[in-house]
């Protein structure tokens, strides 16, 4: 019979009593998608590396002020990285790829399509985005992945801020919706 | 602060505000549950957005780097008596405020009087606030873990990039030095250019800030040494070091 591993509102538990070994835990079961995430912001893997482990270790050093009502373990540790990349993105602007491109990148990334497909949740999600008319995805995408503001983003495509807003939105109701269909 | 924010919770959530506008939304949610609920359900739609990409695998040294440096922390938190301050308990920016404030009290208290030496620290202790408000609205740190007859200490590099702040190391554990050594902090560059960013003794206590006289961006990697100079270039052992930003040069 398989071990039964930890939910992850007990691994934070751990953490905050300085429990190394559900950091390692915590680093098994998220550290790769938490480098996937920080990778596919910033483009480098080295800078991607730094940033999951300052992600870890600030969740080592905060997991006794975890709050729940602020979103699951996964989301709160994955909100670290997120913020952490895209502040990066943000101090380097002139590395930054070009953004229309980098969008319409994504969905041609074979690997991409094979290995996310192996998880149904992950298929689930990629296929509620793809579902979006393309000015929506884009939108949601280059905030998201990109780092940039809904400002930049409304000089950026053209678009009075209204409308990126309304994008946004529409675009995150319409995931939201195809996500509980499948649940 | 109790308008509400619908219109801004989609970039919100979405990381897509800038900081002002972001910590006037972080404001009002504090304070109203109706939007922070909506905000907390559009949060959990982009919490999933991490599963449409490309998975990779980074290098399995990181997780050994990670855990290294999560003990180390541990190990320079373990209660012992004559410690004031348990490192690994307390959120970085009060071990910054505690340190510095002890250091603004070691350095100035020698030769003012009690109502100067009050009104000095009162003075340094709201600067140093602000150096931390700063750290909190965007600065970065490293931490550097210690190895060999350091193993066990440690030190933080502060980087607030806020105007007129100027980035400082905390360190904390320092073992005594021998005579006449002294302990450098280095930045280096890419190309392995070591520039001296400060020189100093250890004073024996459990946490002490050193101030970093010059700017972080544009170097890869901070490590200190043990020297016999206060001045030249580097000759002596690394004793902790951490990579640090990559470079912000134009591509």
């Amino acid at each position: 019979m398989p071990e039964q591993q930890p939910p992850d509102d007990a691994l934070l538990a751990s953490l905050a009593a300085r429990d190394l070994g559900a950091l390692a835990t915590l680093y098994d079961r998220y550290g790769r998608l938490a480098y996937s995430l920080a990778y596919r912001i910033l483009g480098e893997s080295e800078a991607a590396e730094d940033v999951v482990q300052d992600a870890f270790l600030s969740a080592w050093r905060g997991a006794g002020s975890y709050r729940r009502d602020r979103g699951n373990p996964r989301a709160w540790l994955l909100s670290i990285v997120h913020h952490r990349a895209v502040d990066i993105l943000r101090r380097k602007t002139t590395f930054r790829p070009a953004p229309l491109e980098m969008a319409e990148s994504q969905p041609s990334d074979d690997d991409t399509a094979l290995a996310a497909e192996k998880n149904v949740e992950h298929r689930t999600v990629r296929e509620a985005l793809e579902a979006l008319p393309q000015a929506q995805r884009q939108t949601i995408e280059l905030a998201y992945f990109g780092g940039y503001t809904h400002v930049e983003l409304s000089e950026l495509m053209g678009v009075p801020l209204g409308t990126v807003k309304g994008r946004m939105r529409i675009g995150l109701q319409k995931m939201r919706r195809a996500l509980e269909r499948t649940r | 602060m109790n308008e509400h924010v619908l219109d801004d919770l989609e970039a919100y959530a979405l990381g897509a505000l800038d900081r002002a506008d972001a910590e006037r939304v972080a404001q009002h949610l504090v304070v109203c549950a109706s939007c922070r609920s909506h905000a907390a359900s559009l949060a959990e739609v982009v919490g999933t957005l991490p599963d449409t990409v490309t998975p990779r695998d980074p290098r399995p040294a990181l997780r050994d780097r990670i855990l290294a440096a999560a003990r180390t922390e541990t190990r320079g938190s373990t209660p012992a008596s004559s410690r004031r301050w348990s490192f690994g308990a307390v959120r970085p920016s009060r071990i910054a405020f505690a340190g510095l404030f002890a250091s603004v009290i070691v350095l100035g208290a020698a030769d003012i009087d009690a109502y100067q030496r009050t009104t000095a620290i009162t003075a340094q202790r709201d600067q140093l606030y602000g150096l931390i408000e700063s750290m909190r609205q965007g600065g970065r740190e490293w931490y550097m873990a210690g190895k060999d007859s350091f193993a066990g200490a440690g030190g933080t590099l502060y980087d607030p990039r806020a105007d007129g702040k100027q980035p400082f190391v905390l360190f904390h554990d320092l073992p005594p030095i021998a005579a006449g050594k002294v302990l450098t902090v280095w930045l280096v560059s890419p190309d392995s250019t070591w520039a001296r960013a400060a020189t100093f003794q250890p004073n024996g206590q459990d946490v002490q800030a050193v101030r970093i006289n010059m700017e972080v961006s544009g170097f890869d990697r901070c490590a200190v040494t043990l020297e016999d100079s206060s001045w030249g270039p580097r000759y002596g052992a690394v004793v902790m070091e951490s990579r640090i930003a990559p470079p912000t040069t134009a591509p």
